[in-house]
């Protein structure tokens, strides 16, 4: 009897033993992030990875953002290839499911998993679908927003008794306020990033939306009617500082970030995403000034702040697709992220998981709780397969309003061009 | 010779070539008809798609990208075709006046960027012209008057890539020219010294007109070679605007590859085909029109 | 002087012959020699800095002002990409698949440059006109049936799919041909009835003939394969199938943009193609002589 009870027992071991180093799933992980995201990324996958050592291990591979991702993820899931999981943008989403580079989610999987649209808000989980079916899991809302050197404001007097900017609303205001600040010794009132055409449609879109403007029409026409004249006013708002030396002209990425950290700008528009930057570099010592960051100011009618999401799918690879086994660990992986959303807003974004957002802790991290009052007025790009990250949109961008807020052309003819060209590409 | 022999012949040549025949039409000459099949649909990359007739052709010639690729192809054919071969022969010349291990030392760097890899020349480049920190901002600084980043300003683009382009593949030129100048016989020279003639007037009297084909050839394959730009043009524009500098190829990959057109990609593809093939043939008769009037 | 290919005949350095009538002082001589040193070190003056930068630590690299020498000495650049990327599987990769295209490239060019010289086989002359037509068509035109093909091929991602479309180098098989044509077509016909076949002649006689002609196509292809940017790049998605030369330009370390570990990893991409050219820098000036088809 206590013989056949040991090799019972042996058994079970062993059966568990072995079960234990069947189950351990691998993750192939395709992301998007550097910089200061990146960092905070790489610390949550070692985490996970150390935390689920005999289950599951995320393999991760950061590829260069924007079209170089989405362009190797297409091609990838097209010829079945690709990873298990990787980070997507939800404006990209309807282009995304129209290419076929999207697997769907069904109910039953998202229920078996977990995961649960009450943990969400209702617009953000609605923008993961196309057509009612899900296609992704939201991972948080990023914005831009105006970063500000504290010193250099209260100098120009645009800092309230709060400490924060006051007078900044309204084109015309915000334009007076620039010319104090360059009056003030300061090379630059606000810096931009006027070599990047997705940055320059942040910003567009943003002040676009704050007159109500619609950029695609329920027809699928572009800049249909009035709203022509709100984009050629939303892009000569930006064009005239970089006419009138307040904001500098054709500077990329990095050096734009360079002229608020070194004190020559005395703000910057950017996305949330660059406030590890300015956190580090302050818990350095190295930034010489204090900072802070508030929602855009509201130049026209409404408040209203262009808005993304990065979100997790799952792409459709054909021939080759996920194994359920596979799929349930991409989907607890997927969840554990979410549930340790916390530490990724340190980088600066909203979670999309509610009970992290309406966690205490979350409600005291500084700044995003100062700017995070823009998610109840965000606008999102157009739901449409010309739209997104990485789309026809985003090009269109690069190539006629760039040029536009750089003086190489007039608002009202690129704008002109932009809807031609946008038109000209629905079929 | 008798017929067993020559079927033997025979057999032992279809052996011969069969590995690199069933390559060249795999891998060579079905991909090149499909590719013209592919142009008359409207296919996806990956798919089937359905047969449209000349509708991408059509639309090729109202295309405002496919003008701007051509003429960008073009204007970076200029920039470096022409300035290619005259420093090139100028390195030749200067090369070639030295003897024993400098001339090796001096060779090896005029010829080593010409070995890299294109990603080795474009990060070094990059990192060279960065705004911030780049070396090259110093003499920028200094003769511009401002910092310039140089791979976002659009007029800057396409020259600054070119003249890399020509830092990166003059060495191969410079290779041909030496060859080309030893096989110019050194009692020429002897002579006309003895005539009295300059350094100059020895150049265009008899180097230039001796080195004449040499010229021609290095020109004939820099221009086939830079029509069919991509790699570095494309390196470069990464996170900037891709469309104003779009060179040909840079577009067959973007409508294949980022918007998904095999079909349209196809056709552009076609048109760079046929373009140089005409080109090959043009350039060729008038090289060989102007060797025959010597 | 011809620019026909006609004899294989290794260009040598060293042009003395008619410099020799210079030998008295010269002046203006001596400013040439001095300014082909003085470009020829600005030429070579990027290879150097990149070079530089790497053994620099990252604070020193973005201090303003020209170093020409690192104050600091480090090699952590190269320790951070040796150990944090997976540089060592695209070395792996690179290596296996410029070495293959190489010997298949050299095995089917040498077979059928030889059939097309010294054999009499119906359709010879209709191969040799489209190998030399193929020229002139851009190998980059078809990068989409390509990449169609070697998807129903399933060999995406897999070292046979990056190899395959670059098999396609006719250079090779001209060279070769015009090669094999130096030889007396009476040879062959002397050693067949000798009772030799056509592979053992060619692969026992012609081609150890002259060691040095399949030696430098063979680098000269190596290089090439190895420095492919525009296939790699398409045909390799995943990390682990990336060739050195696409793994550096699309793999981004999560650590923000950190320069001298980003030029490390492009020397490192760099240095054994520049390492092969130091070596055998005679076989290489010869193999782009022998390609163009200049008579050397």
């Amino acid at each position: 009897m206590r013989t056949i009870l040991k090799k019972a027992l042996l058994t079970a071991a062993l059966i568990a033993f072995a079960a234990g180093a069947q189950a351990k799933e691998t993750i192939v992980w395709w992301d998007f992030l550097s910089g200061g995201d990146g960092v905070r990324m790489k610390s949550l996958i070692d985490q996970f990875n150390k935390e689920h050592a005999d289950s599951i291990e995320i393999q991760a591979t950061t590829l260069e953002w924007g079209v170089p991702f989405y362009t190797k993820v297409q091609t990838s899931a097209a010829v079945g290839e690709g990873p298990d999981v990787m980070t997507y943008h939800l404006s990209r989403l309807p282009l995304g499911v129209a290419t076929g580079t999207l697997r769907e989610i069904t109910p039953e999987e998202l229920k078996a998993a977990g995961l649960s649209a009450d943990n969400y808000a209702p617009a953000n989980w609605k923008a993961a679908q196309v057509d009612g079916k899900q296609y992704a899991i939201p991972f948080d809302i990023h914005s831009v927003v105006l970063y500000y050197n504290k010193d250099k404001l209260a100098a120009a007097g645009l800092l309230g008794q709060d400490g924060l900017p006051k007078g900044l609303d309204g084109v015309d205001n915000f334009h007076a306020a620039l010319e104090k600040l360059k009056a003030g010794g300061s090379e630059y009132g606000v810096s931009i990033h006027s070599a990047a055409g997705d940055s320059q449609w942040r910003i567009f879109y943003s002040l676009f939306s704050q007159q109500g403007g619609k950029f695609l029409s329920d027809n699928g026409k572009f800049l249909e009617g009035d709203n022509l004249d709100k984009a050629v006013k939303a892009t000569s708002v930006v064009a005239k500082w970089v006419a009138d030396g307040l904001a500098p002209k054709s500077t990329d990425y990095p050096a734009s970030i360079a002229l608020f950290t070194s004190g020559k700008a005395a703000m910057h528009i950017n996305g949330v995403w660059e406030v590890p930057t300015f956190t580090d570099l302050a818990k350095q010592n190295k930034l010489g000034f204090e900072w802070g960051a508030i929602q855009l100011p509201t130049f026209f009618d409404q408040p209203a702040t262009w808005a993304d999401s990065h979100s997790f799918a799952i792409p459709n690879r054909k021939g080759k697709e996920i194994s359920p086994e596979k799929l349930k660990a991409v989907l607890e992986t997927v969840k554990w992220m979410n549930e340790h959303s916390l530490f990724w807003a340190t980088a600066g974004h909203i979670p999309a998981f509610s009970p992290v957002t309406s966690s205490d802790d979350f409600k005291k991290m500084q700044p995003n709780a100062t700017y995070s009052t823009l998610a109840k007025t965000a606008v999102f790009d157009p739901s449409s397969k010309l739209a997104g990250v990485a789309s026809p949109v985003y090009d269109a961008a690069g190539n006629f309003l760039m040029p536009a807020i750089n003086g190489e052309l007039d608002p009202q003819a690129a704008m002109e061009q932009m809807r031609d060209d946008l038109d000209g590409q629905t079929e | 010779m008798l017929a067993s022999t020559r079927r033997a012949e025979r057999r032992s040549a279809f052996i011969l070539i069969a590995p690199f025949l069933l390559i060249y039409l795999v891998l060579f000459i079905y991909p090149t008809l499909k590719m013209l099949e592919l142009s008359f649909t409207n296919a996806p990359l990956i798919g089937e798609g359905d047969w449209v007739y000349f509708k991408n052709y059509v639309r090729l010639f109202g295309d405002r990208l496919f003008k701007t690729a051509v003429w960008n192809t073009g204007y970076f054919v200029v920039l470096t075709v022409v300035p290619n071969v005259a420093i090139g022969l100028l390195i030749a010349l200067m090369v070639d006046r030295l003897k024993g291990w400098t001339q090796s030392i001096v060779l090896a760097a005029f010829f080593l960027p010409y070995i890299l890899p294109v990603s080795v020349v474009f990060l070094m480049w990059r990192w060279i012209l960065d705004l911030q920190f780049g070396i090259a901002q110093y003499p920028i600084e200094l003769f511009y008057g401002e910092r310039v980043p140089v791979f976002r300003t659009i007029p800057w683009f396409l020259p600054m890539v070119g003249l890399i382009t020509i830092w990166w593949t003059n060495g191969f030129n410079v290779l041909l020219f030496i060859a080309g100048l030893r096989n110019i016989s050194p009692e020429i020279y002897d002579a006309a010294a003895i005539d009295g003639a300059n350094r100059w007037q020895l150049f265009w009297k008899i180097t230039w007109p001796l080195i004449w084909p040499v010229t021609a050839l290095v020109a004939t394959i820099q221009l086939i070679l830079q029509l069919k730009i991509f790699d570095q043009v494309y390196l470069f524009s990464i996170g900037g605007r891709s469309e104003p500098t779009m060179v040909l190829v840079q577009y067959i990959y973007r409508e294949a590859f980022q918007r998904n057109h095999g079909g349209y990609a196809a056709t552009i593809a076609t048109a760079l085909f046929v373009l140089i093939a005409a080109l090959s043939v043009l350039q060729y008769q008038v090289l060989r029109a102007r060797g025959a009037e010597r | 002087m011809s620019v026909e290919t006609g004899r294989i005949k290794l260009p040598t350095i060293g042009a003395e012959g008619r410099h020799r009538r210079l030998r008295a002082f010269d002046m203006a001589g001596l400013v040439l020699t001095l300014a082909t040193f003085v470009f020829a070190i600005i030429w070579a003056f990027p290879l150097y800095w990149a070079m530089v930068t790497t053994l620099k630590p990252e604070y020193e690299v973005v201090q303003p002002g020209v170093r020409l020498w690192p104050e600091t000495f480090t090699l952590e650049a190269y320790a951070y990409v040796l150990l944090n990327t997976k540089i060592g599987l695209w070395y792996l990769n690179s290596l296996v698949t410029s070495a293959a295209v190489t010997m298949i490239v050299i095995f089917t060019a040498a077979t059928c440059g030889y059939a097309i010289s010294q054999l009499r086989f119906p359709g010879r002359r209709l191969l040799y006109l489209t190998i030399m037509a193929s020229f002139m068509v851009p190998i980059q035109a078809l990068i989409v049936t390509h990449f169609v093909l070697m998807s129903n091929f399933g060999t995406l991602n897999t070292w046979l799919g990056i190899i395959l479309p670059q098999l396609i180098v006719p250079v090779v098989v001209i060279v070769y041909k015009q090669f094999f044509d130096s030889i007396p077509r009476d040879f062959r016909e002397a050693a067949i009835m000798d009772g030799a076949n056509d592979f053992q002649l060619l692969f026992k006689i012609y081609l150890p003939m002259n060691w040095g002609v399949t030696t430098a196509l063979a680098i000269i292809t190596f290089i090439g394969a190895w420095n492919a940017f525009l296939w790699p790049f398409l045909a390799q998605s995943s990390e682990e199938t990336m060739n050195i030369t696409v793994g550096v330009t699309q793999v981004h370390s999560a650590f923000g943009v950190q320069y001298a570990r980003e030029l490390a990893g492009a020397v490192l991409a760099g240095l054994p193609v520049a390492l092969a050219y130091l070596i055998f820098q005679r076989r290489v000036t010869q193999a782009i002589t022998l390609s163009a088809g200049i008579k050397g």
